[in-house]
């Protein structure tokens, strides 16, 4: 061992370019293991921690009216279903409304709770995370909201139905299942006088809050079906709202899923290059190496000690930097959380994490044993003698590649192609990671393409439908809207696109959205497969839903709701991220086989330059109380859309400078090795007359066919296979198929920028050939 | 009146070892002349190599001036020293320093196509060399490592003189070879100096010394003695003995 360990010392310290470059390698990929670690085995787990403390519900059901007849009712369903643990029910108030965030709209049903019945409700408890008793009227607004316009003692203005209320906003809390606008609903709380004050008003129905804690959470869809679906029966023509632990866990996560996701590929794709390049090191050394090999084994070390010592040199080094690493992860874990932090909205404290310190080890350690074990196993067919007699065999005289007497490339050209043609194991080393950085170009080429520049075609995808504006209208003077919207010059297009929930018999619930004609909406690929629903007995279901049972296009499916069944036959599949893949689409007149629509959203286009709130508050004054809700579909999104750009940039920026900073090294590395097996040559050359900026030139050359022909071949692929890619990473949220446009321009520039910046980064390393001069040759330096 | 080739003024090279500055070559004043068949001679650590290194524009001088016909070559880059070494230069080394990864014929035009794009002529100039040192055909398409020292050397006085040179620098070019193959180089380059080719020689060995029309000794960095020898004849004893006579003067 001890002898293992004095070469291993040796090696380490005859190589110290090559080292420092495999440190940056590992280093990478260990801190980005660890991240990817902590952020997929931990900090979702963070949800489940605040739910434990809080005694968050498994379901949360709000259903308008808060009588004594509703909630008993309520009590005895609950009360004899065995799944139930535990519930609170507490009297509310329940409208959509919206107010302004992050420069755009949140627009959400408000589930509107007084102070001290949130804070006294024993299932779903609300913590008060931030206050100032200086401000005793007012509102408590979602820590998630908390901004330079949301803050203690400023004013909010909340739109609730069709009237506006302003509050001074006297703290922040906490609320697991329904403290962010991706929980289907979001929760606010009122001081008394405020939440009196607002009751009187009668701004927003009163309704009953129920939350569930269930024996095993795993029921929460089932039940949260269940409960709707007697409620429903029940109370017909009552609005009701609900969400499940399901829904909210995943919902409340997906920029966590995002990031873990890229991060993990991120993770492996640094490995894969770093294992590559160990592997390419050890047959090399042993090639460089193979009298001194020999040496020790004449002298009596075994091949066990020679694999040993490179095992301890590698397993050394990984563990010393791997340690760093994780060390970094751990240092830019609170910038990564500050990001999801303002998607999940639930505050996590980084903290030691040994689970995922161990399998980054692991991982690490387990590749890097047995790629070092695999590699060097040319060192126990190695014979003494043979060895010593051989020595380097650098060259491969099977065939002599490009004949310079009949090649018709210029000298230096040809003589780089030599260099290309001898050295199989370097461009396999090239081509291993620029595929990989191909990867990394397109996908970057296509978040800034389809997110940062312009984020339509991801909202497309993960939202499903956009128009500009919708407005929500009783179903009485729906013939009177329409008549005047028609008229009205800043109207290019109205549809109704309504959405409601019902449910799937032998499945659960489902978020129905109606339309009267599906070819008049804005976004025809929310359907990927089959058509939109066209006649009354057709429906198009989520593709992920669909996987799950089993069910195919043709296939009947029975659907419930307000008391009513109907058969409808599957035209289609959707994929929309927003229920994470528990949609349905119906048309009109397919809906109204369950019962008719109480309330009816219409989207519309307006004319370029329309000033949509304008246009909406003049819409509400035609039309008064008839009016539910106004909401301006381009500021609500870019709201929401605002916080996924940001991090995408960021991700994006990160892994651009990842990939430049493991090109240099990997070829720093080959670079290096080239020029150490090539001095004698490069020595010989100059002798003869090559000047430094010709073998400079040479040696780039040498390296651009592995790296044109991977980039190509590359970029191409990755073309093609991006959109599947990335569909297989947003499974979880209910994309099946990505339609994401591919920037061919940016991608065709980056591509060539990434074959400009290998040819300098190899003529900025290859300037040491500057050093071999031809009289170092001849006197044997 | 002989054409001179190469000049040398106040030549000196020194080397800092271990702190103390080494005087390899004190103050050298030669010419070269076109034609000739030089050779230097001296004990070990005399500063033969590194005069032949300074002449051929491998190494720069510490001091002094070394002027190719009318051009000064001390003064030139790195470059340019490249430059100067492919254009008017060839190379026989001893350790012969062909290129492993490329064939024969490889390692000739690669030398060549440095200096003309004439791929043909180049061809059929490296084919007459062969045929004139007796390089096969099969030898020529074969690799470096495949073939016999003195074929190497033979192969590596071809990439020499492939560029035409002015002047034919050779570093001990028997020093790695045995008795027989380093006749074989040594009747090449008598072979070429015949034709008109100008060869500089660093050898320590009599025998290859015998070729030369222009024996320089050198000793302690400084030209010490220089012997003129006149044309090689095979077999001239009367040459052999002048030569003897010179070495034992100089302390040979």
């Amino acid at each position: 061992m001890r002898k293992s360990f004095l070469l291993a010392r040796s090696n380490l310290r005859k190589s110290k370019g090559q080292t420092t470059a495999l440190i940056v390698l590992i280093l990478f990929a260990a801190l980005m293991l660890n991240l990817w670690l902590m952020l997929s085995m931990d900090y979702k787990q963070n949800f489940d921690r605040y739910h434990d403390k809080l005694n968050a519900e498994h379901v949360t059901f709000a259903i308008d009216g808060d009588n004594s007849k509703i909630q008993e009712f309520l009590i005895q369903t609950l009360e004899a279903d065995k799944r139930t643990s535990e519930f609170s029910l507490d009297s509310s108030m329940h409208m959509v409304g919206l107010f302004l965030y992050n420069g755009g709209e949140v627009n959400s049903e408000l589930i509107i709770l007084e102070k001290q019945t949130a804070l006294s409700r024993l299932v779903g408890k609300i913590e008060i995370v931030e206050e100032d008793s200086q401000f005793t009227s007012g509102i408590y607004m979602p820590i998630l909201y908390k901004s330079d316009d949301i803050a203690i003692g400023k004013t909010v203005q909340i739109s609730i139905g069709s009237n506006k209320v302003s509050y001074t906003v006297c703290g922040f809390f906490n609320s697991i299942m329904a403290g962010s606008h991706n929980c289907a609903m979001c929760e606010l709380i009122l001081t008394e006088d405020k939440y009196n004050e607002l009751q009187t008003a009668g701004y927003a129905p009163k309704s009953t809050l129920c939350s569930i804690r269930l024996k095993d959470k795993a029921e929460s869809e089932s039940y949260e079906a269940m409960l709707k679906n007697t409620l429903s029966a029940e109370y017909p023509s009552a609005r009701t709202v609900s969400n499940s632990y399901a829904l909210v866990s995943q919902s409340r996560y997906i920029s966590q899923m995002v990031c873990s996701s890229v991060v993990s590929a991120m993770a492996f794709l640094v490995l894969l290059i770093a294992l590559v390049v160990i592997s390419s090191n050890i047959i090399n050394y042993i090639q460089e190496n193979m009298k001194n090999l020999g040496t020790l084994k004449a002298i009596g070390y075994t091949s066990r000690q020679l694999v040993c010592s490179l095992l301890l040199q590698f397993l050394g080094l990984l563990l010393t930097v791997s340690i760093v690493g994780i060390g970094i992860s751990y240092c830019l874990f609170p910038f990564i959380n500050t990001m999801m932090i303002s998607q999940t909205g639930i505050p996590y404290t980084v903290h030691f994490l040994p689970v995922p310190l161990f399998i980054t080890l692991i991982i690490l350690g387990g590749t890097i044993t047995l790629i070092v074990w695999l590699s060097s196993r040319r060192i126990k067919k190695l014979e003494p003698i043979v060895a010593l007699r051989q020595g380097v065999q650098t060259h491969n005289f099977k065939r002599n590649y490009i004949l310079l007497e009949k090649t018709k490339a210029p000298l230096h050209l040809a003589l780089a192609l030599k260099t290309t043609f001898s050295g199989i194991k370097h461009n396999v080393t090239v081509c291993i990671t620029m595929l990989v950085l191909s990867l990394v170009v397109v996908f970057s080429g296509l978040m800034t393409k389809n997110m940062i520049i312009d984020i339509t075609p991801f909202l497309n995808l993960i939202v499903g439908e956009i128009a500009d504006n919708c407005i929500n209208i009783n179903a009485e003077i729906e013939e009177d809207f329409l008549q005047e919207m028609n008229l009205d010059k800043q109207v290019e297009k109205i549809y109704l696109y309504h959405s409601t929930e019902v449910r799937h018999i032998g499945g659960v619930g489902l978020i129905a959205t109606i339309c009267d004609d599906f070819s008049k909406v804005n976004n025809s690929n929310v359907v990927f497969e089959g058509r939109f629903p066209k006649y009354e007995n057709e429906i198009a279901i989520a593709a992920k839903y669909a996987k799950e049972k089993d069910l195919e296009i043709g296939h009947e499916i029975s659907i419930t709701a307000n008391g009513q069944e109907a058969k409808y036959i599957i035209s289609g599949f959707t994929q929309i991220s927003n229920n994470l893949g528990k949609d349905c689409l119906l048309t009109r007149a397919g809906y109204k086989r369950l019962g008719e629509l109480q309330n009816i959203s219409y989207y519309l286009n307006l004319t370029e330059g329309t000033d949509i709130d304008s246009f909406n508050t003049n819409v509400k004054e035609r039309f008064g109380n008839e009016i539910n809700v106004t909401i301006n579909i381009n500021s609500t999104v870019s709201a929401s859309a605002s916080v996924y750009v940001s991090l995408m940039t960021i991700i994006v920026i990160a892994i651009l400078i990842l990939s430049a900073v493991v090109i240099t090294f990997v070829l720093y590395l080959l670079v290096r090795t080239m020029l150490s097996n090539k001095k004698r040559d490069y020595g010989i050359l100059k002798a003869l007359g090559f000047t430094t900026k010709q073998l400079i030139l040479q040696t780039a050359l040498s390296f651009m066919p592995a790296i044109i022909l991977s980039t190509i071949v590359g970029i191409v692929v990755c073309s093609f296979i991006i959109n599947p890619l990335t569909a297989l990473f947003l499974n979880n949220i209910g994309i099946v198929k990505c339609t994401f446009i591919i920037p061919v321009y940016f991608i065709t520039v980056a591509g060539i920028g990434l074959i400009l910046f290998s040819f300098i980064i190899t003529c900025i390393l290859s300037l040491k050939i500057k050093k071999i001069t031809p009289k170092a040759l001849l006197i044997g330096e | 009146m002989k054409k001179i080739l190469l000049k040398t003024d106040h030549l000196s090279k020194s080397f800092s070892s271990g702190g103390a500055l080494q005087h390899v070559l004190k103050n050298i004043d030669l010419e070269l002349y076109e034609g000739d068949f030089t050779v230097i001679m001296g004990a070990s650590g005399a500063g033969k190599s590194t005069l032949l290194y300074a002449l051929s524009g491998m190494d720069t001088p510490s001091l002094g001036t070394i002027t190719f016909g009318d051009k000064v070559i001390s003064t030139l880059s790195q470059d340019g020293l490249a430059v100067f070494r492919r254009e008017h230069c060839g190379f026989v080394f001893q350790q012969i320093y062909l290129i492993d990864g490329m064939s024969v014929m490889d390692n000739i035009l690669s030398a060549g196509l440095l200096v003309s794009n004439d791929k043909k002529m180049l061809f059929s100039k490296a084919k007459e060399l062969f045929a004139a040192v007796d390089i096969s055909e099969e030898t020529q398409n074969k690799f470096p490592t495949q073939i016999s020292g003195g074929e190497a050397q033979r192969v590596g006085i071809v990439r020499a003189l492939i560029n035409k040179p002015e002047i034919l620098f050779a570093d001990e070019p028997t020093g790695a070879l045995n008795s027989k193959t380093g006749l074989d180089v040594l009747n090449t380059l008598s072979k070429f100096n015949e034709q008109g080719q100008s060869v500089v020689m660093v050898t320590h060995d009599m025998r290859s010394a015998r070729r030369g029309n222009r024996i320089l000794y050198l000793k302690d960095g400084i030209i010490l003695g220089e012997c003129d020898l006149g044309k090689y004849r095979h077999k001239d004893m009367a040459r052999h003995e002048k030569l003897s006579a010179f070495l034992s003067e100089m302390g040979w």
